[in-house]
């Protein structure tokens, strides 16, 4: 029985090896403040009786649905795509359900495992347009001069009559590292804990990574503001 | 009033913080602070919290298809 080597070959990403001891699977999303007990390839798996695991499945993963279709569509930005990885998800959810612990952050587990399967399975085949080098624009949004000139060239007033539809252009525009920290906090609502533990990244980094998406996306919701006609005031 | 913000940067990023509720009690007595003594921060503010809104609020949410509900339970029944 090797559920857990088996989770690994599942969702081989660079992601899951830089996390010292253990093997990476969607069991390490620990509840706060817990012991960090990280279940390996020897640690007897937690048992559940079929009606236990189906109990779980409808209790704590199934509530999560809807967050997770929409977190997959903003993901592939398309339908048939956010169907199928969604289905993937809950599928290996269930198979994998024996290092779910009860009582955990179903949410943030569930949400790990998505993200594992979109960069392994659906990002390669992805069609979303003008790919960006996600270093490249780390670095380039790292210098203090380009941050500066980003911080007040839109105003709060040209852009509350921005619709739906132009936001979700202007969101899906963006590299999907960007993307996903702005889903996960923005709409999702998770804290940077919890993000920090579903992309297996310092929190510190979820910090940085986070305002630079969002400088990112003002940049392009002010594409949208200067069409609508609203002008900057300064520069004319 | 302040017409111009040194720290317009580190200020944004602590207005993000706050905006996403993990500051601290002291950045955020700092941002009172600002906010009646700062210009660029006031309008800092308010676009970052304007952006926030447009996202959590303005953009439609999907919903899972009952469609695909359906067959996600109907493949977890076969597999034990």
């Amino acid at each position: 029985m090797a559920t857990i080597p088996e989770v690994m070959s599942d969702t081989p990403t660079r992601d899951d090896q830089d996390r010292s001891g253990g093997p990476a699977g969607p069991d390490q999303i620990l509840p706060d403040g817990d012991p960090v007990e990280q279940p390996s390839a020897d640690t007897p798996a937690r048992r559940y009786t079929d009606e236990q695991k189906y109990q779980v499945f409808n209790k704590e993963f199934m509530p999560h649905i809807d967050s997770m279709y929409n977190f997959a569509f903003r993901l592939t930005t398309d339908e048939d795509d956010a169907n199928d990885l969604v289905q993937d998800t809950y599928l290996k959810a269930f198979r994998f359900i024996s290092s779910f612990e009860q009582g955990t952050n179903a949410k943030a587990w569930l949400f790990r495992i998505l993200k594992n399967s979109f960069i392994n399975d659906y990002r390669k085949k992805s069609k979303e347009p003008a790919k960006v080098d996600y270093q490249d624009v780390e670095t380039t949004y790292n210098s203090e001069d380009a941050e500066s000139e980003h911080t007040v060239d839109l105003r709060a007033e040209s852009v509350s009559d921005l619709i739906g539809d132009e936001v979700a252009t202007a969101l899906n525009s963006l590299p999907v590292d960007f993307r996903t920290v702005i889903i996960l906090c923005d709409i999702e609502g998770f804290t940077y804990e919890e993000m920090a533990k579903i992309l297996d990244i310092p929190i510190g980094t979820v910090r940085s990574r986070l305002h630079r998406a969002r400088n990112l996306l003002k940049e392009k919701l002010r594409d949208y503001a200067s069409s609508m006609g609203y002008k900057e005031e300064s520069e004319e | 009033m302040k017409e111009h913000c040194d720290h317009q940067v580190d200020c944004l990023k602590m207005i993000q913080l706050i905006l996403d509720g993990e500051a601290t009690d002291q950045q955020l007595a700092r941002l009172k602070a600002n906010l009646v003594s700062c210009q660029p921060c006031i309008q800092m503010y308010h676009l970052e919290q304007e952006v926030k809104e447009l996202l959590t609020k303005r953009m439609e949410k999907k919903c899972c298809p009952e469609k695909l509900v359906a067959t996600i339970k109907s493949k977890i029944l076969t597999f034990s």
